[in-house]
């Protein structure tokens, strides 16, 4: 066959030319190595001394022996802190990242559909009005509690936001924004109605959980929302190729095979499931969502078979580097960790978007 | 085969298309031409099964509406009319896209150079590394192109045809690079396949067309070749001016040129209206 060939720009031998998988996976290996450092940083980081740390790890295996205050320490205290820690940033930005790809905006984000907000709302309601559930019901979710509250509160929020947005099969995305913004709102009075009616003791509890922390990581509430953190990690990928296909626009995807319908209500599921959880353990975590995907977009590009794992790495390294700092500042005593991603995540935000204005017409 | 039936969309009050048949065959292409606001995007978006309409449409034997969007994109591809792209991909990530279902070829080696054919068909080559969205606008418009060919890249699998529908392929295009995608239109339908196109020039019609469907007011107003369909009377009363066809050398079908600058009121178009063929 003759084709009428192009005058247009001349053969380039580069063969990976426009091709960033090398990078996305070199950028993985080096993510990798430092997210170990941080977490174990992150074990020998804190207001007690003298922790023999590694001596604490090999213990645990049967190798050699550690005082009980070491072993205590480090894996009743540090261990439950530093893999919620890891967990949570790992969700976040995962959920950050499926957000905005089904959205198609790179601004989208959770805490913007109302789903932090309703989340939020679950767990308050457990934290105030938990003492008066039947004494059976408090025994047998214990700790579960508040992370199994803040789901239903998150996924029941969803839930109304699709119903709202959905019409004959078809999501539209405009609505959903808007109604996010109306719910979220309203969601937001119902709680602090409820805060307000809160006893004082609640009241300081709400507040560092509303500023997000993870000081208060336990094995146990670990254990509650550790497996659903778990599984919307683990089923995140398989959505990576219709969130790319999705990203020329619902129809288009439809005409790549994509059963876009079907998609959609996974990817809300697995985003409501994982805010959840991770708002029921640490509370409001801000900006990793939005700014994890966005750097690595920057670098790797928007492909999310490379960019889902590559955000999951560096959320857990920016979660946990952020409880360092928030260990630090103020020691002996700490600062929420909402508040550190918040001051160093706001303006870090704003000098992309003042650097790149292009990235707000996308 | 493609036959759609008594195809008929509705947009809250206006009957955007009225009881249209349209069929189209594998090795051929078929043209939908017609004015503005006649429905031939919304005709393209009912056979291709995007939106929702009444009456039927069959490929190869098969109701789309009972097909899963996953058979259909082994079967068919489509080309929209505009391509806003939401995120920054390299122009080689795009087109990959058009493997979103995989590879569905016959050919167990060299796929991994797929992209880079079809992005050379569409003369992009050495265009791989830049982003979708510094493009030009044509130059976007034949990469995804490029995405659509690489999803049924062979035109005819497994003894089925396969399909491309084009809406207004060429529509953001300089004249040679309307005539490099025509011909690869053309090829695509001489290797078995099936082209659906809408279109805005008569002429690239004329030229590259095996049939034509000339819809208007959501109506079917002639089918047949280009020569059958593109008669003075019918076209001008379509397209409310006075166009005069004629039949130059060496290309030896209509060429259509406009006789006057003036558009005629819409009385003058009702009652100049040809019958249906």
């Amino acid at each position: 066959m003759a084709f009428v060939t192009s005058r247009l720009a001349p053969r380039r031998p580069a063969a990976l030319a426009g091709d960033r998988q090398m990078r996305a996976l070199a950028l993985r290996m080096a993510l990798v190595m430092a997210l170990i450092v941080v977490m174990l940083l992150s074990l020998g980081w804190g207001a007690a001394s003298g922790i023999d740390v590694p001596g604490a790890l090999a213990a645990k295996a049967g190798i050699g022996t550690a005082s009980l205050r070491d072993m205590a320490i480090v894996w009743d205290i540090r261990m439950p802190r530093m893999v919620t820690g890891a967990l949570v940033g790992a969700a976040l930005a995962v959920s950050g990242t499926v957000m905005q790809g089904l959205f198609r905006n790179p601004l989208a984000d959770p805490g913007l559909v109302g789903v932090s907000a309703g989340a939020g709302f679950g767990a308050v309601a457990a934290i105030v009005l938990g003492g008066f559930l039947p004494v059976a019901i408090q025994a047998a979710t214990g700790a579960a509690l508040i992370p199994l509250a803040a789901f239903l509160g998150g996924w029941a929020s969803t839930l109304v936001l699709y119903k709202i947005a959905t019409r004959g099969g078809h999501t539209s995305v405009a609505t959903m924004l808007l109604a996010g913004i109306a719910l979220g709102a309203l969601t937001g009075a119902v709680t602090g109605f409820i805060v307000y009616r809160a006893s004082d003791d609640q009241l300081r509890d709400l507040t560092f959980w509303g500023m997000g922390s993870v000081a208060g990581a336990t094995w146990a509430k670990l254990l509650a929302a550790g497996p659903i953190i778990v599984l919307t990690l683990i089923s995140a990928p398989f959505l990576a190729r219709a969130l790319d296909a999705l990203a020329l626009g619902e129809p288009v995807a439809n005409h790549l095979g994509v059963d876009v319908q079907r998609m959609k209500r996974l990817a809300i599921l697995s985003v409501a499931a994982s805010v959840g959880a991770c708002v029921a353990i640490t509370g409001g975590i801000g900006f990793v969502g939005i700014v994890v995907p966005h750097l690595l977009r920057l670098v790797q590009g928007p492909v999310h078979r490379l960019l889902l794992p590559n955000a999951a790495i560096l959320g857990a390294i920016v979660v946990l580097l952020a409880d360092m700092i928030s260990r630090t500042v103020v020691a002996p005593a700490e600062l929420p960790i909402g508040i550190v991603t918040a001051v160093l995540g706001g303006p870090f935000f704003l000098w992309i978007l003042l650097k790149n204005r292009a990235i707000l017409e996308m | 085969m493609l036959e759609a039936h008594s195809i008929t969309v509705t947009y809250g009050s206006r009957r955007v298309l009225d009881r249209v048949d349209f069929t189209a065959k594998a090795g051929e292409m078929t043209a939908i031409v017609g004015p503005n606001g006649s429905g031939k995007t919304t005709l393209l978006k009912a056979i291709t099964g995007e939106i929702n309409a009444g009456g039927v449409t069959r490929l190869d034997g098969q109701n789309i509406a009972k097909m899963s969007s996953a058979d259909l994109a082994t079967r068919r591809a489509v080309l929209p009319q505009s391509g806003h792209v939401a995120f920054p991909f390299t122009v080689l990530e795009l087109v990959r896209l058009g493997l979103t279902r995989g590879f569905a070829t016959s050919a167990t080696s060299g796929q991994d150079t797929l992209p880079h054919q079809a992005l050379a068909r569409v003369g992009l080559s050495g265009f791989e590394g830049r982003s979708v969205q510094e493009l030009s606008g044509g130059e976007r418009q034949r990469v995804q192109l490029a995405r659509v060919l690489l999803q049924i890249w062979e035109p005819v699998l497994d003894d089925m045809p396969r399909w491309l529908f084009l809406d207004e392929p060429v529509s953001a295009l300089d004249i040679g690079h309307q005539l490099v995608v025509m011909q690869i239109a053309h090829d695509f339908a001489q290797m078995g396949g099936g082209v659906v196109a809408v279109m805005h020039d008569l002429n690239l019609t004329a030229m590259f067309a095996d049939r034509v469907t000339l819809l208007d007011q959501g109506r079917v107003q002639g089918v047949g070749t280009p020569k059958e369909v593109f008669t003075d009377a019918h076209l001008s009363a379509c397209y409310g001016c006075t166009l005069r066809t004629n039949t130059p050398p060496p290309f030896g079908g209509p060429w259509i040129l406009p006789q006057a600058a003036s558009h005629h009121p819409n009385h003058i178009r009702a009652s100049a209206r040809a019958p249906h063929s």
